[in-house]
């Protein structure tokens, strides 16, 4: 308990230091919050106004815009389209959706198996979370916020967990953490660099392909070593990179004593950095932060998940604090995802004193995969965007679309099936053991 | 304080014992104290008693906040969007939340029987 007021201290030293350490971008600053008046059919235009503004503004239909899209008196998020000219509406988003029992149904499912693979493998559920709050309907900024304000609380509940069954490594978790926060900043960087000189399609294939690499790569190293490991292998056998690199002496040395490796800090800060990146790029830090740990620094992969939340938690936090200052976060959402995240957290958490270390990487590595596939299938799109090949048939288009998003359903589903059927069989194993040793010391 | 009382608990014990003439086990017991390895202090009972209580009150406040949150929903989401020191209430509130239903979760697990391996 001690320790864990210690993280909360260092959360706090740490977060006045950064300035938008948040996974996935800081918020967005050319969209308007505000109420639609009146539209004018006939000039294409509409009366705003701003939320805690007397004033109202007039705003021009964008072109593509129907005027009964706009609706009047409800709380609406608007982006302004900057190269159509002074006040052009891009698109109009309802901010506030009406709870519907299918929409709520939904979140508590998701949130369930979302928290389950959290608790399991460190990350996940933010990758799947998002899209499938925008497919409810949910403006995209309002779902990322909304996503962020309930990855960190969960994240708490599963890294004090998982500390309590002393698998989390806190000092590594700082360590990885701060770094990890300025990563970010370098990630935003590069986006911002891309978003500028090759727009916004050339920014979305740019994550797309960073993405598929990643996960293609990693993750199928990741399998081949889980598979190697279910053949016989030594499970706690380190990687060779991981031993070559605690050969490197360069102080500063680090000490992580419940990961039980001795390192140098030059090795812990690139990899901290680049998980930063690549959370600021992708959203989903802990697909390169977990095999970081485990094969460059050389923790197992029961602790280097464990210490994976610790990690989420510090930048979930200082992200919600972000998105909150925009007003952007939909407390409902949030709170109905916890109501299934907080069971599926520690469920997972404790599923991972049942199974062998090999398991966690197969979950890991069969979700990053599964994951590659749906973001591989809005490539063409994306091309086609920034006319690198013909525009795509619609028929085509549409298949794409669904393929990327039943992918990532499938990855959460499937993940969510070997985890439960690991624990299940791992649970059985143990009764029958104490059963086992009952009659031995009774017989 | 409470090591001495322990302690003294301990050295009372192995007295008890040693005067019985169970000489090993006051041994034991002296033994425990030196090189500080605590012995389970009573056999463990075969089911451990499940936190009912702490699962139905946890759960009840947990489910009034959801209930007062749905009926009150259009405030809610008018306040806490309101940006600037305003993200303190989703921020807080999720913690809050966190905490309660964390606590009813972790609780419902142990009485449905689901357990870490220790």
């Amino acid at each position: 308990m001690k320790k864990l007021l210690y993280i909360i201290l260092g959360v706090f030293l740490i977060l006045p230091m950064v300035t938008s350490a948040n996974a996935g971008g800081p918020p967005p600053k050319d969209i308007m919050k505000g109420t639609f008046l009146n539209v004018d059919d006939r000039a294409r235009t509409a009366t705003f106004q701003k939320v805690g503004n007397k004033e109202t503004m007039q705003l021009i239909l964008g072109t593509d815009m129907k005027p009964s899209d706009v609706r009047v008196n409800k709380k609406v998020m608007v982006s302004l389209d900057k190269h159509a000219g002074e006040n052009v509406i891009k698109s109009i988003d309802i901010m506030f959706l009406d709870m519907t029992i299918k929409r709520i149904i939904s979140l508590l499912v998701i949130g369930l198996i979302g928290g389950l693979l959290s608790g399991f493998i460190g990350s996940g559920g933010a990758f799947v979370l998002t899209p499938a709050m925008m497919s409810l309907g949910v403006p995209g900024a309002i779902a990322v916020a909304s996503n962020m304000c309930h990855k960190f609380p969960k994240a708490m509940v599963g890294a004090y967990k998982r500390y309590k069954y002393g698998q989390a490594d806190i000092k590594l978790g700082l360590v990885m953490a701060s770094t990890a926060i300025i990563g970010v900043q370098i990630g935003i960087k590069i986006q911002k660099y891309i978003l500028n000189h090759f727009g916004n399609a050339g920014s979305n294939l740019y994550v797309s392909v960073i993405f598929m690499i990643v996960l293609v790569f990693v993750g199928g190293y990741v399998l081949y070593d889980a598979y190697k490991l279910s053949k016989g292998g030594d499970d706690t056998k380190i990687s060779r990179l991981a031993v070559r690199m605690q050969k490197i002496n360069i102080p500063p040395m680090m000490y992580f004593k419940v990961a039980k490796v001795r390192i140098s800090a030059w090795v812990t800060i690139p990899v901290g950095l680049f998980t930063g990146m690549l959370a600021a790029t992708i959203a989903v830090g802990g697909f390169i932060g977990v095999p970081g740990m485990i094969y460059v620094v050389g923790a197992s992969a029961v602790v280097a998940s464990a210490t994976e939340l610790i990690i989420a938690f510090i930048m979930g936090a200082w992200g919600s604090v972000q998105w909150g200052l925009s007003g952007l976060i939909d407390i409902r959402l949030t709170l109905l995802i916890l109501a299934g995240s907080l069971i599926g957290v520690q469920l997972g958490a404790l599923g991972t004193t049942y199974v062998k270390d090999y398991m966690i990487k197969l979950v890991m590595a069969s979700t990053m995969l599964i994951v590659a596939v749906s973001r591989g299938a809005k490539i063409p799109g994306y091309l086609a965007d920034l006319n690198l090949r013909p525009a795509l048939d619609p028929q085509l288009a549409h298949t794409l679309t669904q393929v990327s998003y039943w992918a990532l359903v499938t990855a959460l589903a499937s993940a969510g099936l070997i985890i439960t059927v690991a624990m299940v069989k791992g649970m059985m194993q143990a009764k029958a053991e104490a059963q086992m040793g009952k009659i031995v010391s009774h017989g | 304080m409470k090591t001495e009382v322990n302690d003294f608990d301990r050295h009372m014990a192995a007295a008890t014992f040693a005067e019985a003439g169970e000489f090993e086990t006051a041994t034991e017991f002296i033994q425990e104290g030196k090189d500080g390895v605590k012995r389970e202090k009573t056999p463990a009972p075969a089911t451990r008693k499940k936190p009912y209580a702490g699962m139905v009150i946890f759960g009840a406040v947990s489910l009034s906040g959801y209930a007062a949150l749905m009926t009150h929903q259009d405030w809610v989401s008018e306040t806490f969007t309101t940006g600037g020191w305003h993200a303190a209430y989703p921020v807080v509130t999720a913690i809050v939340f966190s905490f309660i239903h964390g606590a009813f979760a972790s609780n419902l697990l142990s009485v449905l029987g689901i357990e870490a391996k220790k």
